[in-house]
């Protein structure tokens, strides 16, 4: 059994941590407290303050290092404001500052570690840093209690199939070019529709109305998969689609394929290869759980899919709402506090981010 | 404002051929909104709304550095894209001579152009 609280501050019974994100386009300052003892059903960690602004840009566009990390460093010192306001404690009062050190966007990264550093010096508090995707794996766990599930993280810069085995989040399968969320992104890019929650979220809205499913490409490498040869198709069917060009997979026994039905068919086979995958990884670490992680594992129709999958297997599946699911603070304060409660901490010097950060290079020392 | 004075910034840039102190004058008034420090050319182009400005500085000392820096990394910012801009039109120039010795020692025969 590890040992969570060798480090506890003498006569304290718990402890706060305040983190800081700003991996991609979405800013997150968390304040999260944890009761001395293993974290169990009964014994949860508490949520005093989670907090998000995205950076958003207009239609058609994506968005870039130098303004996203704009946007975060002018935001940022009145988010941790207001979050230490909701959470009714004071800045001084935390025991660990954690921050997101990677993998992510450089530029975005480099804005938030500074201001963690700040926080750490002037309030003479310790540093952790945190890889972005055990955050979110952590995460999930605490909020939905599940014990050791296969982990499907997908996200605007990540896909991955996890599972922990000693020590280590180890990945079953991945991309091999780009995420899930890019890709979809990306394609409502090329729709020029809104950016506003989410290009995903809207694909998502656009994708219910649809009732024509195109075929596109399935691309399962093993347990990998590709996805830049299937938007440059759809891509391409979009085109021809505003230019009115004729193309014979545009028509549909009841009419013209619409926009509706590109974004129902991007979503059913991207779904479905992120399905095929999951379920081998349970068949080898016979597991029958599944947590779903990451921006793109908000979306209901995946969570939908995964269901009917995991119900064939007698399983369980878990996944969270867009308080945690999207890219947040509170699970960097999470994963991080619980690093620091094995003695984890991040001097100063070695508090460099990187743009490049795997999953499994984190030693889980929380686990056994 | 007397007492907010006296946290003045400076930056110090050193390389091989050349020292420099860059300074802000700290009489002067100084806004948290910078020349280089606003959105990309290339968002506002798309037609983006800067929602994301720096708030207004506060009339405190650390609001009052919080201008002054704003101004002082206006001059970084500047002095060193000069220095870039410099040293890429240095390069241009010694690969042009370069070019010239080579043709000079080459009897001004241009192979690229024999035919």
């Amino acid at each position: 059994m590890v040992q969570l609280d060798l480090h506890a501050k003498p006569g304290k019974d718990y402890y706060l941590s305040i983190g800081l994100e700003g991996s991609a386009n979405k800013l997150g300052v968390g304040i999260i407290r944890h009761p001395l003892g293993n974290l169990t059903p009964t014994n949860k960690a508490e949520v005093l303050a989670n907090i998000r602004d995205t950076y958003i840009t207009p239609p058609g566009e994506g968005f870039l290092p130098r303004d996203t990390a704009r946007h975060h460093r002018n935001w940022v010192v009145r988010l941790i404001k207001r979050a230490l306001h909701e959470s009714g404690i004071r800045g001084t009062q935390v025991d660990v500052i954690c921050f997101t050190q990677g993998p992510g966007m450089g530029a975005p990264l480099q804005s938030v570690v500074v201001a963690a550093r700040t926080l750490s010096q002037m309030w003479e508090i310790p540093l952790v840093g945190v890889n972005h995707c055990v955050g979110h794996i952590e995460m999930g766990r605490e909020i939905t209690d599940s014990q050791n599930p296969v982990v499907l993280y997908v996200s605007g810069g990540n896909t991955q199939v996890i599972a922990y085995s000693r020590q280590r989040y180890r990945i079953f399968g991945e991309t091999l070019d780009i995420a899930i969320g890019n890709c979809l992104d990306r394609f409502a890019r090329t729709l020029k529709i809104s950016n506003n929650p989410s290009p995903g979220y809207n694909i998502e809205q656009l994708a219910k109305k649809g009732k024509n499913f195109v075929d596109l490409p399935y691309t399962v490498k093993g347990m990998d998969l590709s996805m830049s040869g299937i938007l440059e198709y759809i891509d391409n069917l979009a085109n021809d689609l505003f230019k009115g060009k004729k193309n014979k997979i545009l028509m549909a026994s009841s009419g013209q394929i619409t926009v509706e039905d590109l974004c129902f068919s991007l979503q059913e086979s991207l779904f479905a290869m992120l399905v095929e995958i999951t379920e081998r990884a349970m068949a080898h670490v016979n597991s029958n759980q599944v947590l779903i992680v990451g921006g793109v594992g908000s979306n209901v129709r995946l969570q939908e899919m995964m269901a009917i999958m995991v119900k064939d297997r007698n399983g369980s599946i878990y996944a969270t709402d867009e308080r945690f699911c999207i890219d947040n603070g509170i699970m960097i304060a999470h994963a991080g506090l619980l690093a620091y409660r094995m003695g984890q901490v991040t001097e100063l010097k070695g508090s460099v981010c990187s743009q490049r950060f795997r999953t499994d290079e984190v030693f889980v020392e929380w686990r056994d | 404002m007397p007492a907010t004075r006296d946290l003045i910034p400076y930056a110090e840039y050193s390389s091989p051929d050349l020292s420099k102190k860059l300074t802000v004058d700290a009489t002067l008034t100084h806004s948290t909104n910078g020349k280089t420090t606003g959105p990309s050319d290339h968002v506002l182009g798309a037609g983006a709304v800067d929602n994301d400005k720096p708030s207004e500085a506060k009339s405190s000392r650390l609001g009052a550095l919080r201008g002054m820096l704003t101004t002082l990394q206006d001059d970084v910012n500047e002095f060193l894209t000069q220095r870039m801009k410099d040293a890429d039109a240095a390069h241009t120039r010694a690969e042009e001579e370069a070019d010239l010795e080579r043709r000079v020692l080459d009897d001004g025969v241009d192979e690229d152009d024999e035919d």
